[in-house]
Parts: C-alpha cells; structure tokens; sequence
C-alpha cells in the first residue's frame, strides 16, 4: 500500500557546513500516530517544516500520496498545505487580532471552501476540544492550554489526510494533553497520517510508533 | 468556489485585516485623503478657475465671425445656404444696411435706431418666431428705451415713410452684442432675390473652430473683388483660450504628478513598515496554505480599501473648503478621476510591500519572535 506521507533520503542544511539532516527516510500510512524523538537541536522541527512543504529539501523528495511534491511551484505546494495538510504549530500561532472562531475558520479561504458550511464543523470542533464558550474570546485571552487546542481546531477543519503537530503537548497540563492526543489519535482513525514531534514519553507511548532522530 | 464568492471572501478578509491593524490602516487612508486634498486644493483649485475662464472664452460671442461686405458687392441673403454647409457652424445670420427709424408715434421725431433687415434658417436661436411678411421688427431692451417704446410694443417709421409694427423686447445673443441697440427686421428667405446683404455673422460651433471657418467663409460668398469682404474674428480670445488650457493644464498636470508621486512613494513606505511589523502574520498565513498570489491579493485589497476610504474623504474635505471658500469647483469629471487615479496610485504602490510579504519563507517569518 502507497503511504500517504514519506521521506525519500531526505536532506537539508540551513548553513553549507552544517547539514541537519542526511538521506532520511521514513514512510507515514494512513491511520497510525507516529511519534518523532530526538534531542533539542536534531532537526524535529525542521522535518516538520519539510514534510509540510514549507521549506525545500537540499537533497531527496518529499512523497505524497506516491507523488514526489517539494519541488511543485508555489502555488501547487500552497494548495497542499491548503487542502491535504493540518499543521499545529508548537506556539499556537493564532491571530492576536482575531475572535476563536476566525481562527479556526481562517483556512477556509485558502482552501476555496464555504464560510457558512464551514461553521458548522468548527462549532463541532470547538465543543469536542471545550473551547466552544470562547468562541468570541480573542487568543490573548485564553489559556496556553486553550489556545493549543483552538490551533488543533483550526488543523482539523478541512478534515485533513495528514496532520503534521509540532510539540502540540509541550507547554499543556495532563488533562489538555489528553485532549489534543485523543483529538489526533480520532483523525487518524478517519484515515490520516498523523506525525507529532514530542519530548514527552506519555505522548509517544500513546502513538502506534516512534521514529528517532 | 465561484469566482465573484472567490472575489468577496478575499475582500471580506482584506477588510477585516485593515481594521485588524487600525493604525497602518489609518496612516494610508491619511496618505491618500492628503493626496487628493493636496491636488484638488491646488491643480484642482487650477482646473476649477481653467474651466470657468474657458467656459467664459468658449462663449457664443468669442466664436462669431463677423463678415462685412461693400453694398456694392451685391451679395444676396441667398449666401446662408452655403455658408450653412460648410463643416463646423453653429448659426449663421445675414443682415442688410442700417436703416434709422424712429417711434411711429412721435411723428417723425425721437431717437432714431438701426434698424436691419436680417435672414437667418434659424431665428429660435434669438428667441424670435419665424418672419412672416417682414414687416415686424423685434427690439431689444436698450432698442425699445431708444424708441422710447413702453410696454414691448409699438411702431416705428423710417425717413421714407415704410412702417415696421416693433415687439420686444428680445434677448440679445452674444454674436450680436456688438450691434446694440439691436433693431432686427426679420424676413423670409424666400422671395429675397432683391436684398442685398452688408454685414454676415457665422457662430463656430468650438473656439478651436474659428479661424478654419472664418479662413473657409470666404469662398462660399462668391464675391468676385476680395476686397470688397473684411473678415474680423476673436483673434485675441482664441489665442487666450489655447493659452489657458495649454500653460494652466501643463501646471495643474505637472503639480497632480508631483503629488501622486509623492504619496505613491510614502503609502510604499507604509506597506513595507505593516510587512515587517506582520511578518508572523504573513507567515502563518503561508505556512496555512495561503499562495503568494492570495497574499498579494489581500494586501492589495487591504490597500484599495485604505484608498478609497482615503480619497472619498479627502475629496470630500478638499471639496467642503473650497465651496466654503468661495473658489470654482472643479467638477465631478475632474474629483471622480482623481480619486481612481490616486486609489489606482495607492494599489500600485502596494505592489512592491505585497510582493515581499508574499516572497518570504512561511517558516522564518513564524519563527519571528
């Protein structure tokens, strides 16, 4: 079976000297978690970064759905971050001017699709994740915790075959992990590959698998 | 997604981050109502006078040609015919010698006033019906006090004895102020075999149009000794009118550009300072699945709807003042054009800020602190 997302001898290097990572390779099917470890500085981030088409690899390709994508044009790598990929980014990276709700909606725009039947998934988005009463609230006034949760509200609204989160645990308590990691493990059984980069040994014993780097 | 419902998201979300950044969104509205204000204060001040001196300059009086003709030169009524065929006439009216008449009933004596027998194929332009047998004459207002006719109506005799029933009082055209007090006596073209004419008056339909004309007149009157013909035109208001719209709308022209210029160039300023203060923004945004183009295209909508927010509002305040100051307006040919130009002005500048924003890395710009 065709996985849905791979790494094909994947490279990259932000400076000549210092290459971060050297023909990795790993494959991410449809349905399973897979947890990415490795100390600070190993380039967790940055594969995050390269799976989700928003840096180019300097060596190897990155595969979806079979079809080598890092070097589409522009426009052909936006619309699959738009329309294939949900991205939790380890700080939220919400909309400081912006009510709950808009943000969670803000990726209808890129993806073409209708504001009003939109609204809809993300009430139920918002209610199965208990940010549904701060749907008006603006980010800076909401909890750490809240906020990771609305950032994975707005990840799972065009329902995603790949969700790509970045320490989407990292600063929660026990109770909101719990949230974020049940909400990922529920989209992977929709069919999605789910890739979470973490330091925490809870999240990785929750995921099918662990990849290190 | 339709493209019109492509069109209203992107500008529902380009206005909602303008009021999202109030102070940027602020700064440009300010840059653009300045610069309309700044050019309607001035060239628009300029155009606003230029259009009343050349409403003024383009007036029936100042595209007459007056023809005047030796009564030996035996030149028929007849002649309006082909003067009417030449390109690029407004009216023209044929007028015979002057003939002293004085009030019927002063019995000979009172103020004796011109009067002329004159053809025209258009007598509505004067305001006087069509002539019937002739022997009506229509005065004007300083005619009739010369008579010393009361009421709008009397009679007048001339030295042989011929009586002209005399009602006014008419409204002097301009092409003919220069025959006052205006006496007229209008006759039927038919039948005019036997008039001669002495004086032709010919209104070119554009200032622009005088001097062909009157160079063109002459040979449609088939007066064989050119001597006998003196064609006198505006020469002057002509050369005045080409002067006015020439020098005054190379300064307005000028001045307009020097503004839009200016302001093109401090609404870049801006862009490039709302780029790198949202440059978290941008990134998400790219990072979400936004395309360059999506993010040139909010950006540039942002910055119409700062501009036309802008420009309707200076417009509307450079207007206010010079209403309020009693100065010409200049129009709503000249304001609207003004403001597209600078709300077209505005967007272009917005290119070069929209353009960098949507260039940059999603990933680095998040990673902005």
């Amino acid at each position: 079976m065709t996985p849905l997302l791979a790494a094909d001898e994947l490279s990259f290097r932000y400076e000549p000297r210092a290459p971060l990572l050297e023909g990795w390779s790993a494959t991410f099917d449809a349905g399973e978690v897979v947890a990415v470890t490795g100390p600070s500085g190993s380039g967790k981030s940055t594969l995050l970064y390269l799976l989700g088409l928003m840096l180019r690899p300097t060596g190897g390709h990155v595969v979806v759905e079979g079809e080598p994508v890092d070097q589409l044009p522009d426009r052909g790598r936006a619309h699959l971050r738009a329309h294939r990929f949900g991205f939790v980014f380890q700080d939220a990276a919400l909309d400081p001017t912006r009510s709950v709700a808009d943000n969670i909606l803000e990726t209808v725009l890129y993806r073409g699709d209708s504001r009003a039947v939109s609204r809809a998934r993300a009430r139920e988005l918002m209610e199965a994740m208990g940010v549904a009463v701060r749907a008006e609230a603006k980010p800076g006034q909401v909890s750490g915790g809240q906020a990771q949760r609305i950032a994975l509200c707005r990840a799972l609204l065009g329902d995603p075959r790949i969700v790509l989160a970045d320490e989407p645990t990292g600063n929660l308590d026990l109770a909101s992990a719990d949230v974020v990691i049940s909400a990922l493990r529920t989209q992977a059984d929709r069919g999605a590959a789910v890739v979470v980069v973490t330091h925490d040994p809870a999240v990785v014993a929750r995921c099918d698998r662990g990849v290190a780097l | 997604m339709r493209p019109i419902q492509r069109l209203r998201d992107v500008a529902r979300e380009s206005w909602t981050s303008a009021w999202a950044a109030p102070v940027s969104t602020l700064l440009t509205m300010a840059m653009v109502a300045g610069m309309c204000a700044a050019v309607l204060l001035t060239s628009g001040r300029t155009v606003g006078a230029q259009q009343a001196v050349l409403t003024t300059i383009e007036s029936s009086s100042s595209r007459a040609i007056a023809v005047r003709v030796d009564p030996t030169a035996g030149l028929r009524p007849d002649v309006l015919a082909r003067v009417n065929r030449l390109g690029g006439v407004e009216w023209a009216g044929a007028f015979g010698s002057a003939t002293d008449v004085r009030n019927g009933a002063f019995d000979g004596a009172g103020t004796p006033v011109a009067l002329r027998l004159a053809w025209s194929d258009d007598w509505t332009a004067l305001g006087v019906e069509e002539p019937g047998a002739g022997d009506v004459a229509v005065a004007s207002v300083a005619a009739l006090e010369q008579l010393g006719i009361t009421g709008g109506a009397g009679s007048a005799l001339t030295a042989d004895g011929v009586a002209y029933a005399i009602v006014g009082p008419m409204d002097v055209p301009g092409q003919l102020q220069g025959m006052e007090p205006l006496l007229l006596a209008p006759q039927p073209t038919e039948g005019s075999e036997g008039s001669s004419i002495t004086l032709l008056v010919v209104v070119a339909t554009t200032a622009a149009g005088v001097a062909p004309l009157a160079a063109a007149v002459p040979g449609v009157l088939g007066v064989a000794d050119p001597s006998k013909v003196a064609v006198s035109t505006s020469p002057d208001l002509t050369s005045l009118r080409d002067l006015v719209a020439g020098q005054l709308g190379a300064f307005g022209r000028g001045l307009t550009l020097a503004v839009l210029g200016l302001s093109a160039v401090l609404v870049a300023v801006i862009g490039c300072g709302v780029v790198m203060m949202r440059r978290k923004d941008f990134g998400r945004r790219r990072a979400l699945g936004a395309s360059q183009s999506l993010i040139v295209g909010l950006l540039l909508a942002q910055t119409a709807w700062c501009a036309v927010l802008g420009a309707g509002a200076g417009s509307a305040a450079a207007l206010l003042t010079l209403a309020v100051s009693g100065d010409p307006l200049p129009g709503w040919t000249y304001t609207t054009g003004l403001a597209i130009l600078a709300t077209a002005t505005a967007v272009a500048a917005g290119v070069l800020p929209a353009l960098i924003a949507a260039r940059r890395q999603p990933i680095v710009e998040l990673r902005v602190p």
